[in-house]
């Protein structure tokens, strides 16, 4: 593999000076770095032994407050890429830095939310069973009432007796959301969390995670396949390229915040800012398109 | 409002009503054919009039005079207890190395071979090597119904184990799990359905093995009652053991339902439905 120079695309992105810090703390957010990602591969072999180079080279930084999207092509190495960063598993090359420590393992400041609710929840425990288990790591007496909050917070009130499979999709992905943020962790992780909800729900949620992010004290990073998701919920969006993935583009969006789905998708910086993300999707869609999957193509970009 | 508050009363009760319905009917049902080939035998037996096909009736009242008599303590009881010994070494054998088997590969790897050779094995053959090594009693029955009954459980969990959702583990790592946490709280839970199919096919066959041990090499028990009969032309009484050993399959199998509906409430709703038994 031979030495490549910072992601060629990397330098025509286009980041909007003015917008790329978050007005309310005022931090260059890269100065702050909760989690940093630098220079990730990731090769994955399969059980029948064949190696697939899912991600081949990317950087990103987050911030202690930020909000950061992640979108690119189906089969981009997305979930792959935020395990990596979660310390599920461990880098072919490049490191993962977690408060400024490489990360080894799964550690208590990161929570992740995955892309099937179905699977993510454990369906033999009741709701406040399940949040509790993103409760382990506190004081045994704090733990009770943290719960009860977290599922106020997600708008679960009442509902900690209930088992998964009574509850619809969306309130499904609510609860993970509730056991993820219990614990007051510096990131949240979010693979796709709203993939397998109806539109009207979707939109409900992605409300309820940036009213949770706002409350919180953390850094947020979002896996998703809808452009306007990104952009209405993020800081920055990162496109990545089809696989073996780069980072194809990083768009900063400065919208102002608080937003809502009523006024702020109906801005015209709204419209232009996804219309520039969705770009950069088709783009590395084409790009995918053309070259023969799973052989790494000629040229990046 | 009133008018959704009586819309919404029957509403919530009828699925209840409906469900006890069912089960009642299928009950009924199931009751209803049981009560057809009783009656089928009877009236076969009494066509027939042969020495050897004794009447429905009369197995029965035979079998309750085995169930009130001596022959309960002498060979009964020691059935029962070698059926549930050795059905409970199977099951708590089976789930632990299955266990092991399933979730590291290496293992898997190197006890695959192994195990389909031993698995393959025909139980009856074994049963000589077994009163070589144990005697002809209780031990060795035990014995014989742990190598065939191991397996269901064993192989099942091992499945389970194997196919758990890398999505579900590493939610439990990110949670925070792991060493016996994650074993208690996520794998035995989550791969629980597969090992309440492998008991419930161990029970049978625990059942079955028992019998085989017994009429090859016991000293006492059902088997040896049922094959005792048998040689001694007691037709009667071997027909009544029989009936005798269907009733314990079906007790096993009602008490081990009874206790995975309990334990497995959880699955009705993600598989979708009520199952019915
Ligand atoms: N354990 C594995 N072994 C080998 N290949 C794998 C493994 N897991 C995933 N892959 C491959 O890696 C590629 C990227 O997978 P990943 O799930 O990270 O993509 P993704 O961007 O999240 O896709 P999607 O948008 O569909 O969720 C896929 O082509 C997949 O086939
Ligand atoms: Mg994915």
């Amino acid at each position: 593999m031979p030495d490549l120079p910072e992601n060629a695309m990397r330098s025509e992105v286009a980041v909007e000076s003015e917008n790329a810090v978050r007005s309310e703390d005022g931090l260059p957010p890269r100065e702050d770095s909760v989690l940093s990602v630098r220079r990730l591969a990731m090769t994955l072999t399969s059980r029948d032994g064949v190696s697939t180079e899912v991600t081949a080279d990317v950087s990103l930084e987050l911030g202690r407050r930020e909000f950061v999207s992640i979108v690119g092509p189906s089969g981009s190495g997305k979930t792959t890429l935020l395990r990596a960063a979660a310390g599920l598993r461990r880098p072919t090359r490049g490191e993962v830095r977690f408060e400024g420590q490489p990360l080894a393992d799964v550690v208590p400041g990161i929570s992740v939310v995955f892309q099937e609710y179905n699977k993510s929840l454990f369906p033999w425990m009741s709701i406040g069973s399940n949040v509790a288990m993103g409760a382990r790591r506190l004081p045994k007496e704090q733990r009770a009432t943290r719960v009860e909050a977290a599922l106020a917070e997600v708008g679960l009130t009442g509902f900690a007796s209930r088992y998964p499979f009574e509850l619809s999709g969306g309130m499904q992905q609510r609860a993970a959301l509730a056991r993820a943020m219990v614990s007051d962790p510096k990131v949240l992780m979010m693979d796709e969390p709203f993939a397998s909800v109806d539109a009207l729900t979707r939109g409900h949620l992605e409300d309820v995670v940036a009213r949770l992010w706002e409350h919180s004290t953390c850094a947020a990073l979002l896996v998703t396949h809808d452009v306007g998701e990104a952009v209405y919920l993020s800081d920055r969006v990162l496109v990545l390229s089809a696989r073996p993935s780069r980072v194809l583009a990083e768009i900063a969006v400065g919208l102002p915040r608080p937003r809502t789905q009523r006024e702020t998708r109906q801005t015209p910086r709204f419209a232009e800012l996804s219309a520039e993300v969705l770009d950069y999707v088709e783009q590395a869609g084409r790009a995918s398109g053309l070259g023969s999957p799973g052989a790494a193509p000629a040229a990046p970009g | 409002m009133r008018a959704t508050g009586t819309l919404m009363a029957p509403r919530g009760r009828r699925p209840v009503l409906l469900l006890l319905r069912r089960r009642l009917g299928s009950w009924l049902l199931g009751l209803g054919g049981l009560a057809l080939a009783a009656l089928t035998w009877q009236l076969l037996s009494l066509a027939l009039a042969s020495s050897i096909f004794p009447t429905f009736s009369a197995a029965v009242a035979d079998a309750w005079s085995i169930v009130t008599g001596p022959v309960l303590t002498a060979d009964l009881v020691p059935s029962v207890l070698r059926t549930a010994v050795g059905f409970s070494l199977s099951g708590v054998a089976g789930i632990i190395i299955g266990l092991a088997v399933g979730y590291y590969r290496l293992l898997r790897e190197l006890t695959s071979a192994l195990f389909d050779f031993f698995r393959s094995l025909p139980t009856p053959l074994l049963v000589p090597v077994f009163i070589v090594l144990f005697g002809l009693g209780g031990t060795m029955v035990v014995a014989v119904i742990v190598t065939a009954a191991i397996w269901p459980v064993l192989i099942n969990t091992a499945n389970g184990t194997a196919g758990l959702d890398p999505t579900m583990l590493d939610t439990a790592r990110v949670c925070g799990l792991r060493g016996p946490s994650l074993l208690g709280r996520v794998i035995l839970p989550a791969v629980s359905p597969q090992i309440f199919a492998g008991l419930r096919v161990a029970i049978s066959v625990s059942l079955a093995v028992m019998v085989v041990a017994e009429i090859l090499g016991g000293s006492s028990g059902i088997g040896y009652f049922i094959n005792n009969a048998q040689q001694a032309f007691q037709i009667t009484d071997s027909y009544a053991g029989i009936l005798l050993l269907c009733v314990l399959g079906w007790l096993f199998d009602s008490l081990f339902l009874l206790v995975e509906r309990r334990l497995l409430a959880w699955q009705r709703g993600t598989v979708g439905g009520e199952g019915d038994a």
